[in-house]
């Protein structure tokens, strides 16, 4: 049961780097799973054609080349020479599959990114084509999230083997306990790992996670709590790394109400955000763990425009609401509890802020797991917020905004919309946007569409987590990427 | 001893079958969709009623019932939502860590609680004993969250002698098997020390001592011999609650044991998971339960199993 890396008082041995993930990494796999610190090592095993550098640019991996050929049509070129760790070569049937395997995947979550699963026509032993029926500009970026497996050993479900091209290999793993000892891969094609020994292990309480780095058992440790952050910053031997993150957490309205609801009227959504004090949010609880939203998604991923900013003027808020005829409204804001670091703490004081404008709020706390899906596709109960964090794991605007603002009402009919988030318009030029080959008019697209969505004051109040891990400094090399995860070839152990 | 043995058999079977059929039905009634822990919170209904027809939660909870007798029968208790593996066997791969620590924990709990609790009864009512008895009572007070942490900062932390969390080398038992024993000792101790209190004082020990047994014969013989059943059961049941999982001090030490596992599975709505817990938690602790009465004989020669006391 005890692993052999570790010297008798827990300390990883000189050449093992010790990682504590918060979540159980049942899977080396990402179809299901792809969450922040999971990636980094999924991506230690298993590599897709491209990948995302820390900066959310895109990297080459298993493809040599990836180019638009055609404004629906991608033609891509394999590495020459790539092996699998099982020393089977990286074919072409590999990645066919691996679409096939992700499409079929019940529940992946990768699907909602893909507005359609491109056709893959090869056209010699290296190079091939990846068909779209429309254009899809930003495939490059989604194949970043399609990790190739052999053909012959992929399935749509998360593989429980550890074959890949990935700079590791599974020496063992222990998925019950979400335990995995990774070796290096010592035919790795690319740049070989400096660290010879990777042990990760599941952790999900914080406060062990803290205690076991600050014990230097473990080296690398993520998702911290601002609390932890600061009770860690300062300790010798430490070091916290930052870094502006992919996700939004967001004050979000619900749309499904009617028509002559408050709610409804986007003056009232507008007057309601002049309530809540975003600084002191951020500086008080949040600790600066975070940064306030300037727009309608993260500010920090790649096509996110500066389109509005959130201000706090309460006497504003009254006045507003005063002059729109809206007093005493009755607010019921939701959550779940865990959704982004000191929830409860925001959405009491949030509470205040809003009686201070004459709202009448409400606070309905759901534990993880329980029904809040339920009620957030208007099903479970009536409510007018919902403090809920979207992620996106392409790092780019584009996803993000056909996930949240790209309702339809089609989709509305069976509540799969962005808690009624439903505008034709601006649906039409997020679907205009998606389509353009053009960068540069896609940018001004994106722009214009950001704009337009931010009028229709979508939510109360929104920040972007930042990306955190903390590290002994014996940690050397980790660059931590805005999807909270790093690369771990480029991690080294100074003795 | 072997009509016991059936009679015992049969009510354990029967207790096992109705609290997994309980537990079966309660956890399909309580709030929460597996689908939705599954597939995520921006699964599309399409998505999640995939998901629901692939893990047969679309089906009526009479048809699903029946489907996990079946199962049942043949030792399949289905497929862990969220490890894509038969949750039998998911519970099996936890569960030597869950007994290593309870293992441990016990005897720890012995090896320290009745010497303990002789040397307070021998000595109660004197100053020691007070002090003893108030330490006992410290750390039946002390929440195990709180006393885990402690020992975590002194001696993982400050004075970095043994491991923080989790399974890695043995010395990762000790901190835990601690925190645990700590509360078990000042619960057994005092135990122990009150029986053994009341056996000082009977008139059988009294004509023992005049007709000269010695001391330590008295105590560890005689008295010991009456004290041991209400301890043994003590030991017992608290060693059946920790193979249930020690749920606060596997979360507290990162130990991969089943208390975390069922914690983990109770928030993922795994319900094959939840069952095959509750399935072996439950027969271990009856197992338990039927060792420790079939040592009461052994214990107490007055005791025959499967007939009225004397």
């Amino acid at each position: 049961m005890a692993a052999g890396c570790a010297t008798p008082t827990g300390l990883p041995g000189p050449g093992t780097l010790n990682l504590a993930l918060n979540r159980s990494l049942v899977s080396l796999d990402n179809k299901l799973n792809q969450f922040d610190a999971a990636v980094t090592v999924q991506r230690g095993v298993r590599e897709a054609l491209t990948r995302l550098t820390p900066d959310l640019k895109l990297h080459m991996v298993l493809a040599e080349r990836f180019e638009l050929t055609k404004p629906n049509s991608w033609t891509v070129r394999l590495r020459e020479g790539i092996r699998y760790s099982d020393n089977s070569p990286v074919e072409i049937a590999d990645i066919t599959t691996a679409l096939e395997m992700y499409r079929g995947t019940t529940g992946g979550f990768l699907a909602t990114f893909f507005p359609e699963w491109p056709k893959v026509v090869k056209i010699d032993d290296r190079t091939f084509r990846m068909d779209t029926e429309a254009p899809l500009p930003i495939l490059d970026y989604l194949m970043a999230n399609i990790l190739i497996t052999p053909a012959k050993a992929n399935k749509p479900e998360e593989l429980q083997g550890g074959v890949g091209t990935g700079p590791y290999v599974v020496s063992e793993a222990d998925r019950g306990a979400g335990n995995y000892l990774l070796d290096a891969n010592p035919n790795y094609w690319g740049v070989k790992p400096a660290v010879s020994r990777v042990q990760v292990r599941f952790l999900p309480e914080e406060s062990s996670r803290v205690v076991s780095l600050r014990s230097g058992e473990i080296d690398v440790i993520d998702s911290i709590s601002p609390d932890s952050v600061e009770q860690l910053r300062g300790l010798p031997g430490v070091t916290i790394e930052t870094r502006p993150g992919t996700r939004l957490t967001h004050l979000f309205y619900n749309f499904r109400k009617p028509k002559t609801h408050p709610l409804a009227d986007p003056k009232v959504r507008e007057a309601l955000s002049y309530a809540i004090n975003g600084p002191a949010l951020i500086g008080d609880i949040l600790q600066s763990s975070v940064v306030q939203a300037t727009g309608v998604v993260p500010p920090d991923v790649a096509g996110a425009g500066k389109v509005g900013a959130f201000s706090y003027d309460p006497d504003k808020a009254k006045s507003m609401l005063n002059s729109l005829g809206v007093r005493d409204l009755n607010m019921k804001i939701i959550w779940e509890s865990g959704e982004f670091a000191s929830d409860t703490q925001v959405l009491e004081a949030v509470y205040e802020m809003l009686r201070a404008v004459g709202v009448r709020p409400t606070l309905q706390q759901f534990q993880p797991g329980g029904d809040i899906s339920t009620w957030r596709q208007g099903k479970g109960g009536d409510w007018d917020l919902v403090a809920n964090g979207y992620p996106s794991p392409t790092g780019l605007a584009i996803t993000m905004m056909q996930g949240m603002y790209a309702g339809t009402e089609e989709k509305e009919k069976t509540r799969d919309t962005y808690h009624g988030y439903v505008f034709p318009a601006i649906t039409r030029q997020i679907a205009a946007a998606s389509s353009e080959i053009d960068e540069g008019r896609r940018t001004m697209l994106l722009e214009r569409v950001q704009r337009d969505i931010w009028q229709t004051w979508p939510a109360m109040w929104a920040f972007a987590p930042k990306a955190v891990v903390a590290h002994r400094n014996r940690v050397g090399g980790l660059q931590l990427g805005a999807n909270n995860s790093y690369d771990l070839t480029a991690v080294r152990l100074e003795v | 001893m072997t009509r016991y043995l059936i009679k015992r058999l049969g009510q354990s079977l029967l207790t096992i079958f109705l609290t997994v059929s309980t537990v079966f039905i309660l956890v399909r009634l309580a709030p929460g969709d597996p689908a939705q822990a599954y597939a995520g919170p921006f699964a599309t209904t399409e998505q999640l009623e995939e998901v629901r027809r692939q893990f047969g939660l679309d089906r009526p909870i009479l048809e699903q019932y029946w489907v996990f007798l079946k199962g049942l029968v043949r030792g399949d208790l289905g497929t862990s939502f969220s490890f894509q593996a038969p949750a039998l066997d998911v519970v099996l791969d936890r569960l030597p860590y869950t007994i290593t620590l309870a293992v441990s924990a016990i005897l720890l709990t012995t090896v320290i609680s009745v010497p303990l609790g002789v040397w307070m009864a021998k000595r109660h009512d004197t100053r020691r004993e007070l002090g003893a008895n108030v330490a006992a009572i410290a750390g039946q007070s002390m929440p195990e969250f709180w006393t885990g942490t402690v020992l975590l900062t002194i001696f993982a932390v400050l004075i970095p002698v043994l491991p923080a969390s989790s399974f890695t080398t043995w010395g990762g038992l000790i901190l835990p098997t601690i925190t645990i024993a700590i509360m078990q000792i000042a619960l057994i101790s005092r135990l122990l020390r009150r029986e053994m209190v009341t056996n000082f004082a009977a008139p059988y020990l009294t004509v023992a001592r005049s007709r000269g047994v010695s001391e330590r014969r008295l105590t560890w013989r005689y008295a010991m011999g009456n004290a041991s059943v209400p301890v043994v059961t003590a030991l017992g049941t608290r060693f059946a609650a920790m193979l249930n999982g020690v749920v606060v001090v596997e979360v507290v030490f990162a130990w991969p044991g089943v208390g975390t596992l069922v914690v983990r599975a109770l928030e993922t709505r795994d319900y094959p998971l939840i069952v095959a817990t509750v399935l072996i938690t439950s027969m271990l602790a009856i197992l338990v339960q039927l060792l420790v009465d079939l040592c009461y004989p052994l214990l107490d020669p007055r005791v025959r199993l499967g007939k009225a006391s004397a």
